[in-house]
């Protein structure tokens, strides 16, 4: 399994775990902010916190919280696919 | 673990007396630790690299926190015309933004708990908008904002997040201050005397009692305005 598998299996799980509605399929595009949102607010932050357990558990320290995260143009929330690419280039960075 | 902030000196360090007289750890962090004699780590909370250091030690060392008590402050009586710009930064990177750092990374320990107790600083120079206070009061007024802001995004982790805003205290915040301003300060308050580190650290216990879990996003002012 590659490091992008990886880390798209862990958000993905993750982000299914927190959803009530579990017929909802998880896919890149799927919103994590804005109107069509799969999830609120309270979700979200629990998403991180849930994530940063999947990084412990392989080894690395998920920062949801550092300038270089936040501050990109579009942020790392906007999608499934969005926060999976800024999970799998933190677990290669810290690998 | 109840963390506070500015544990050196003045009122934090009355509030870490008080919580540790009581059987509650503290872990206390200040610019300088030296010879503290409790858990703590130096951190300037101006810095947010220096108190995402601190979240990282807790992390690592799996410290369970329930409670944050935000009491580093500084302040600089003086006309706004008259303050450097120097000044009123630190004034304003250290009452405001040092509340606002500790609140936005520590506090996420609290949230996985789904547990705690946020206690943030003003001062009664906001609420009778003291002259010679201007800036020092501005840093305060963003507190009480963000304390209220703030108090409704942690609601649903069952966090609360209040502040207190106590009048003149003997504390070396106050130098400076003639006993003759003390009193025309004490003297706007609904209960006209000077009140001790002591009545501030009740409120503290309070705060962060279970018994005040109906509590958040409220400014309580020490001796009423």
């Amino acid at each position: 399994m590659t490091t992008a598998d990886q880390a798209k299996l862990a958000v993905f799980t993750a982000i299914g775990a927190l959803l009530e509605d579990k017929s909802i399929i998880i896919t890149d595009e799927t919103a994590l902010l804005g109107g069509d949102s799969v999830m609120d607010s309270m979700k979200l932050v629990e998403l991180c916190l849930a994530l940063e357990d999947q990084a412990t558990e392989l080894g690395f320290e998920f920062d949801w919280t550092s300038e270089a995260a936040l501050s990109k143009s579009r942020s790392m929330f906007r999608t499934a696919g969005s926060l999976s690419a800024e999970f799998c280039q933190q677990l290669d960075a810290k690998a | 673990m109840i963390v506070v902030t500015g544990a050196s000196r003045g009122l934090g360090k009355a509030i870490c007396d008080r919580l540790l007289s009581k059987g509650m750890p503290v872990f206390g962090l200040a610019r300088n630790v030296d010879g503290l004699g409790f858990p703590s780590m130096a951190c300037d909370v101006s810095s947010y690299d220096a108190v995402k250091a601190v979240t990282q030690r807790l992390k690592a060392d799996r410290i369970t926190i329930s409670g944050l008590v935000n009491a580093a402050g500084i302040a600089s009586m003086n006309l706004a015309v008259t303050t450097p710009p120097s000044v009123s930064q630190n004034i304003i990177h250290t009452n405001l933004l040092g509340t606002i750092y500790c609140c936005q990374l520590i506090v996420p320990l609290m949230l996985r708990n789904k547990v705690g107790s946020v206690i943030n600083f003003s001062t009664i120079a906001v609420a009778l908008g003291l002259k010679g206070e201007s800036i020092y009061a501005a840093s305060k007024a963003g507190v009480e904002g963000f304390t209220r802001s703030f108090a409704r995004e942690v609601a649903d982790f069952n966090v609360n997040v209040n502040c207190i805003a106590p009048g003149p205290i003997n504390t070396n915040l106050l130098t400076g201050v003639t006993a003759t301003q003390i009193q025309n300060i004490v003297s706007q308050q609904i209960i006209p005397r000077q009140f001790t580190a002591d009545a501030v650290s009740d409120l503290v216990e309070l705060l962060l009692d279970a018994r005040s879990r109906s509590l958040s996003g409220e400014v309580l002012h020490v001796g009423g305005v």
